[in-house]
């Protein structure tokens, strides 16, 4: 590992190559990578990329950049929530008991384990489907009027 | 023609349906269980719909759930393929209550050829040889020893209130008749209360050879030849071929055209196969499968006709357009079921399939749904896929096989595929000299090495 020597009068050639380390940084945001380790000469250098904005710090060989951009958590898949209502049943969902009246349930309400909060209809026959839980609803997943299949989430509950 | 075709099945014969239905150019809707979301079907085709959870009586086997796929996606067509739904005589029905059509037979030839004894009765209506035999409960112990005596010994006692083997007895000379009919009724009253027997003769070492038909429901129907599926296991086909190593063309002519002609008196719609034992030169109806079967391969490869295309075509409602001229045999098909099984206990092997490399080549054909790194399902049956292989003649199939057999890669599961290696060495085998007690005649000899 070198290290940067005290005098730079005395250097004859740079310890550190900036270009290198230019080119691996434009690498790290053309890969979407979050770290490149790169060894030759016996010299090794690691550009990592960091959350945030923190003063850069230049040790030996270690250069550190620093980078906005932050790996955003995935989005949370409303199938895994452990609130979700998933449909029991192939069919058609309607929100409310006839077209055009108000929706069993809205965002916000209230509900009591075994109220109904949707109609599955399946070959003219309105199948009511009732929460399995008392809580909030605190998301519908389905439109009015959209085909779901079995295991479909429909609405979570919390 | 259809507008959109629901695949009212599941694994290699969802595969096989859905790949027809592209070849038309129909819209393809792929209904699965939990269990199959990831089968090679469902991600091929153009839309799919999860009906239930793994348990088939709760996702194949649904009816309300699958009206329910039709309703959604706007299905104007179900193949039911084989098993399940498919002759389920008031699945068809529902079906055609909603305007949805059912490819295949009508309801009311499902319900005749399910119902063994209707069958049988139809079949020597129709001029189709069935087993000689009382033809119902036998009276007196003089008329049993009549009738064998004209029918010819061996024979053999059934109960008519059962099966599985109890109130069954052979009889192999006159002078053991009046013993066998004493013990054979005394069992059959005591396992199912009735002890009413009836009589057929019984063939020894017979094959199993079925011929495949096509029917417009116009009155126009051909024979497209026969497979010999006499190795089997527990009444489980194994290995079936066509052209069976038993018949002459003469005798495969004669034997077509009596059942083509018996589909054409009843305006047969769709596919079907009608199943005989064949033995001393004679056939013996046993019965008719109403759908598209297994080992229709064997007959795809011989005749270089599509049968679920054909399938499709008249159930559209066009009218058959193959004449018994059209359909020419050349060389020879083979075809293996391989299954998820250890090759000598048969006990299922589900799981992953970590390594998958097919045969392939000229007269390879792997019609299966499995792929590298697929896991297989433990509540389905237990068929990987089915290798068929065709060769100019018979001698040129087998090498072909054996080629075929030893290149295929499946690891992770145990299948049979060693069990098939056996085969395709083995004497008999090559000369095509078996029968349908055979393979567990070979079985029970435990030379496989493990």
């Amino acid at each position: 590992m070198a290290r940067r020597p005290a005098n730079p009068s005395t250097r004859k050639s740079p310890a550190v190559d900036h270009n290198v380390i230019r080119e691996l940084a434009k690498l790290l945001e053309e890969t979407g990578l979050t770290e490149i380790e790169f060894e030759r000469d016996g010299v090794s250098i690691r550009v990592a990329r960091q959350t945030g904005v923190p003063a850069p710090r230049a040790r030996s060989a270690d250069v550190t950049l620093a980078a906005p951009a932050a790996a955003l958590p995935p989005p949370l898949d409303p199938a895994q929530h452990p609130g979700v209502v998933a449909s029991p049943m192939v069919g058609t969902a309607y929100l409310g008991p006839t077209p055009g009246a108000r929706p069993f349930v809205e965002v916000g309400s209230q509900v009591k384990a075994g109220e109904t909060l949707i109609i599955i209809e399946a070959m003219k026959t309105m199948n009511q489907i009732p929460t399995p839980r008392s809580g909030t609803v605190i998301q519908i997943l389905v439109e009015d009027g959209q085909p779901v299949e079995y295991g479909e989430p429909l609405m979570i509950i919390e | 023609m259809f507008d959109k075709i629901l695949i009212a099945n599941r694994g290699e014969i969802a595969l096989r349906v859905l790949r027809a239905c592209k070849e038309l150019g129909i819209a393809t809707v792929a209904v699965h269980s939990t269990a199959d979301e990831d089968a090679m079907h469902v991600r091929l085709a153009d839309e799919s719909v999860c009906i239930g959870p793994p348990a088939a009586k709760d996702s194949y086997l649904n009816i309300p759930a699958l009206l329910a796929a039709c309703e959604i996606t706007g299905a104007d067509a179900v193949h039911p393929g084989y098993g399940f739904l498919s002759e389920n005589a008031r699945f068809a029905e529902i079906l055609a209550e909603h305007n949805v059509h059912f490819i295949g037979p009508r309801p009311e030839h499902i319900r005749l050829m399910g119902d063994k004894i209707a069958a049988k009765r139809a079949a020597k209506e129709l001029g189709i040889p069935i087993v000689p035999g009382s033809g119902g409960g036998i009276g007196s112990d003089a008329e049993a020893s009549t009738l064998a005596r004209d029918i010819g010994y061996p024979v053999m006692l059934k109960a008519a209130a059962g099966g599985g083997g109890r109130g069954m007895r052979v009889v192999a000379a006159e002078g053991d008749l009046a013993s066998a009919l004493l013990s054979a009724r005394a069992e059959a009253k005591a396992a199912f209360g009735d002890d009413t027997l009836y009589l057929e003769k019984y063939l020894e070492r017979p094959r199993h050879i079925e011929i495949q038909v096509l029917g417009d429901g116009k009155g126009r129907a051909i024979h497209l030849g026969e497979r010999d599926c006499s190795l089997q296991r527990r009444h489980q086909k194994v290995w079936e071929e066509g052209p069976s190593p038993a018949l002459n063309t003469a005798t495969r002519d004669r034997i077509g055209e009596t059942v083509a002609k018996a589909m054409r008196e009843i305006k047969y719609l769709g596919a079907g196969t009608v199943e005989f034992l064949f033995e001393g030169g004679e056939f013996y109806f046993i019965e008719m499968n109403t759908r598209i079967q297994v080992e229709h391969p064997v007959t795809e490869m011989i005749t270089d006709i599509d049968l679920i295309l054909e399938q499709i075509r008249v159930a559209a409602g066009s009218h058959l357009e193959l004449e018994q001229d059209n359909v020419k045999f050349h060389g020879h098909a083979i075809e293996c079921r391989i299954n998820a099984e250890n090759p000598v206990s048969f006990r299922p092997s589900p799981g992953k399939i970590v390594h998958y490399h097919p045969p392939g080549g000229l007269g390879v054909r792997v019609d299966s749904a499995v792929y590298h790194g697929y896991a297989i399902p433990p509540y389905y049956d237990s068929l990987v896929g089915k290798l068929i292989v065709h060769g100019k003649t018979r001698s040129e199939c087998l090498m072909r096989l054996k080629r075929a057999l030893d290149e295929f890669v499946i690891d992770g599961i145990e299948t049979t595929l060693p069990l098939f290696r056996a085969l395709a060495r083995e004497k008999e085998i090559i000369d095509g000299e078996y029968h349908i007690h055979w393979l567990e005649d070979f079985l029970a000899r435990g030379e496989l090495a493990q």
